[in-house]
């Protein structure tokens, strides 16, 4: 074929035609997938402001434990961290491929890891906001103090949470057929655990099978070396829990496999009437 | 590629799902700079074609080509290929939360040798709507940002989906101009669609398909002289009646606009029959018209009779 020509454009220069860098396109990717995430109200509320109404809610009837307010804290930050990597990014995914927005991506020249690589970062990046401010938040209101090894733990902690979270999200898509259905599944799969996890306050009477379940599923892990950092007083590190990194990690390796596996770039084909 | 090289290939194309063959033992070729359409009813497998060829589908047996490689190439050479390749989906496929310049500067990024995307917004006829996010704009203007990522990359070939369906005339005709800015600078296009005449508008070739499989494939001007039948409309005179007509047309007459309107497959006997009845009668053949066989005549034929003209 003939070079393509334009109106108003001369033909291009042949050495202009390497694909663009991937550092290029996984930085458009992040930016692109962040602005999504910021223009969606509704996950905003949930990550950012529910936790923060919460922790503000809760401190009309402040205990005086200090371990029981890092608890409500560290369960806030993560109810808000959890939100958005899991449902957010979630519900954004189902609602792409619903609307053809995924298989359009499939069809240009972007490679696939750039395109989850920079959905994965911008949501771990927008779901450690969210709990920057509801700590934040929580050390204005209650006897949670910081300091810079405390900060650094919860990085940690939150940042593998978030990936745990997002891995496993991306990997829930394939049971969810439609946008529609997305909200009832993500919330009937989440909640629970959030719950029995102490995410939204201790769990009184919670059978010990339940206590020993939750440790290994991945909010409890998260919620415990966050309350553990949050109460730590000495100089330095607080120790992190290697059993709650481990599931955690355990989680986020799970999550991508399964995701390699099972992710769905299109929607189902009705089986009784396919389309031609 | 030289100006005569074949930019998509398809032979003997099988696309079963399960036990449903949506596409049986179809094969065409689309040379270079060529703009083809596909036409055919619902479930005749204009979708699952096009499908397969931009990669979405893999084929069930037959071999596809698109650029002279596999559509569903992976890797460096894939990407390479895709970077070539531009399409529009059935239905619009776009972030309603981005603006318009957004989305089109978002996949300009994307590929080695982009147009420019306030170039791209002008050709779509959106700059007055470069900063709206693309959820309060209509159905016809959505289309049209759908069509401004299709060719953002400056494809070499162009595939769309049934691109104007569910738009307004207006809408549609502002699509096909910018299509046919497109073909001006050379880009091959395989369209899909419904509507006769965008086929007849925008399409070099005409390919039709009926139950998965090709039935004609051809110029529109073949298509039409091969399945179509002219029409002779002549409004009767007053006090003249169907009973006045010789047999043969009589049958044809529409009594409420009392009008002869007789699909003729003979012209010149049927033509004979009309003026010899009016030199008997002295009537006046002013008003008298012969229309050539429409495409969409043609079409109707060969989609509902099924015989394979290719």
């Amino acid at each position: 074929m003939s070079e393509l020509t334009f109106p108003g454009h001369t033909a291009p220069d042949k050495t202009a035609s390497a694909l663009p860098a991937t550092g290029t396109l996984l930085l458009s990717q992040i930016r692109y997938q962040m602005l999504l995430l910021m223009r969606s109200p509704r996950g905003m509320l949930f990550s950012l402001v529910i936790p923060v109404l919460l922790l503000v809610l809760s401190s009309s009837r402040r205990h005086p434990d200090p371990q029981l307010e890092a608890a409500l804290v560290a369960g806030l930050a993560a109810f808000g961290l959890i939100v958005t990597a899991y449902i957010s990014h979630a519900i954004g995914l189902v609602t792409g491929r619903q609307d053809g927005v995924l298989r359009r991506w499939r069809a240009t020249p972007l490679p696939t890891w750039c395109f989850f690589a920079g959905r994965i970062v911008a949501t771990v990046l927008t779901a450690l906001a969210s709990v920057a401010i509801a700590v934040a938040v929580g050390t204005a209101i209650y006897h949670v103090h910081l300091t810079g090894g405390i900060a650094l733990s919860l990085l940690v902690i939150f940042l593998l949470g978030a990936l745990a979270w997002a891995a496993i999200g991306t990997a829930v898509t394939a049971l969810v057929p439609t946008a529609q259905s997305a909200g009832p599944v993500l919330m009937v799969t989440y909640l629970p655990v959030i719950l029995f996890s102490g995410g939204l306050g201790s769990v009184s009477a919670e059978p010990g099978w339940l206590a020993t379940v939750a440790r290994y599923l991945p909010a409890e892990p998260i919620i415990s070396s966050a309350t553990r950092a949050l109460t730590h007083t000495g100089p330095g590190l607080s120790l992190i829990s290697g059993r709650d990194l481990a599931v955690l990690a355990a989680w986020a390796v799970g999550g991508v496999l399964a995701s390699a596996v099972f992710f769905r770039w299109d929607p189902v084909r009705p089986r009784h009437a396919p389309s031609r | 590629m030289t100006a005569t090289s074949i930019a998509i290939e398809v032979e003997h194309l099988v696309k079963r799902f399960g036990s449903f063959a949506a596409v049986e033992d179809v094969s065409f070729d689309v040379p270079a700079g060529q703009v083809a359409a596909v036409l055919g009813p619902n479930g005749a497998g204009k979708t699952t074609t096009i499908e397969v060829l931009e990669g979405f589908l893999a084929p069930s047996s037959g071999i596809v080509r698109v650029l002279g490689a596999d559509p569903r190439q992976g890797g460096r050479a894939g990407r390479a290929r895709k970077a070539r390749v531009g399409l529009v989906l059935q239905t619009t496929s776009l972030d309603l939360q981005l603006t318009v310049a957004e989305a089109i500067t978002l996949y300009a990024g994307l590929f080695p040798r982009p147009m420019a995307p306030a170039e791209v917004i002008e050709m779509i006829d959106l700059v007055g709507d470069a900063q709206t996010r693309i959820g309060a704009l209509s159905g016809g203007q959505r289309r049209r940002v759908d069509l401004g990522l299709g060719i953002i990359g400056r494809p070499e070939i162009l595939f769309l989906d049934e691109p104007t369906t569910g738009l307004d005339p207006e809408a549609r005709r502002e699509l096909w101009a910018v299509i046919q800015s497109l073909v001006a600078g050379g880009t091959t296009v395989l369209l899909t669609t419904h509507y006769i005449e965008e086929a007849q508008r925008l399409a070099d070739r005409v390919i039709v398909l009926d139950e998965g499989r090709v039935v004609a494939d051809a110029t529109p001007d073949q298509l039409r002289a091969r399945g179509g039948t002219p029409v002779i409309r002549y409004h009767l005179p007053p006090g003249v009646g169907a009973g006045d007509l010789p047999a043969v047309l009589a049958g044809h007459v529409d009594p409420v606009r009392n009008e002869l309107l007789l699909p003729s497959p003979d012209l010149t006997a049927d033509l004979d029959a009309l003026v010899g009845w009016a030199r008997r009668y002295r009537a006046d053949l002013t008003g008298l018209e012969v229309t050539p066989p429409s495409l969409e005549d043609a079409y109707l034929s060969l989609t509902s009779e099924a015989p394979c003209l290719s």
